[in-house]
């Protein structure tokens, strides 16, 4: 059941960092990744550590998603 | 023609790499490297030694408490390399972000209120407990600033700023950095070493406040070096 679970994981995670490489829309690329980063963290802490899962959650979901959007929103939306 | 040049080049060097990962030992073998010289005693003695039941804290504060003095450095340098590029002052043109077209939905306002108080006890309680449960000053830090950030996004960046006016916040940046010296150069007045904590002896009761005070200046610092990068980038000065 867990193997399944973690078959799951490692298939989102793929591909979700396929979706970011061919999004065009860096908007919906910044989503994208802190969904990755969501997924990510959910790994870390099954594979028993906390400690990553929330740094993780913290830097990887939060902040970086923000300054992503606080630069797409400065410079332009579309992949040149 | 490019394509496929491209294509045998990857191949070209997949090949040592597989090659290579097939010469790794196996995963979770017993005697890997990386179970049999430091890992053992960490995890033996750790908690003994160094007063911390989350080993993750002993190795992060305590055994490689140098290389946590070194990141922190580099975190602040990395946030004066930020103000450098970002806040060159413009005379002529005081760029103002014109407000959002979109206004703030009640729906976020509301949740980002009842929240708050939650996400900042949930931060400290990481940042003081930091040496026996998972989390500490990184992590809380960052949530702290996390929420910063979200205050920022809802209620607009100048009335969040007023809760760290700008000669606290210059204090609060360089905060990891300034208490690594200072509990280093305690440890060195009372133990002979630079950040060398008590291990046994008339100061053993120093040990945890040590370590807590560490944990609270990388969470200060972390959640003030969060907010101004975002508000340097906003364009609302760091």
């Amino acid at each position: 059941m867990s193997r399944a679970f973690d078959l799951v994981l490692y298939g989102l995670l793929i591909a979700c960092a396929l979706a970011v490489i061919r999004t065009k829309d860096l908007l919906a690329a910044s989503i994208i990744f802190s969904t990755y980063s969501l997924i990510l963290c959910l790994v870390w802490q099954l594979r028993g550590s906390p400690d990553v899962a929330l740094t993780e959650a913290a830097v990887g979901a939060g902040v970086t998603t923000v300054l992503f959007l606080v630069a797409v929103a400065r410079t332009s939306r579309r992949e040149r | 023609m490019r394509r496929a040049l491209t294509l045998a080049l990857l191949i070209l060097a997949s090949v040592p790499l597989l090659y290579a990962v097939s010469l790794l030992p196996p995963v979770g073998s017993e005697d890997n490297p990386t179970y049999t010289y430091v890992v053992p005693h960490y995890l033996e003695e750790g908690p003994e030694e160094t007063g911390c039941e989350n080993i993750v804290t002993a190795v992060i504060l305590n055994y490689r408490g140098f290389d946590t003095g070194g990141e922190v450095t580099v975190i602040f340098t990395a946030l004066m390399a930020v103000f450098g590029v970002l806040l060159i002052p413009r005379p002529a043109e005081k760029v103002r972000q014109p407000e959002s077209a979109v206004p703030v939905s009640p729906v976020t306002l509301f949740i980002v209120r009842t929240l708050a108080p939650f996400i900042v006890v949930f931060s400290v309680y990481q940042i003081i407990n930091g040496h026996s449960t998972p989390g500490g000053g990184f992590q809380g830090g960052t949530i702290i600033g996390a929420l910063l950030i979200a205050a920022s996004l809802v209620m607009g960046s100048e009335r969040t700023q007023r809760l760290l006016p700008e000669g606290v916040r210059r204090w609060l940046q360089p905060a990891a950095v300034l208490m690594f010296a200072v509990v280093g150069v305690t440890g060195m007045l009372l133990f002979g070493e630079y950040l060398s904590y008590p291990i046994e002896g008339e100061y053993l009761f120093l040990r945890v406040p040590f370590l807590t005070l560490v944990e609270i200046g990388i969470g200060v610092g972390g959640a003030a070096i969060v907010a101004s990068i975002f508000w340097a980038m906003e364009g609302s000065d760091g």
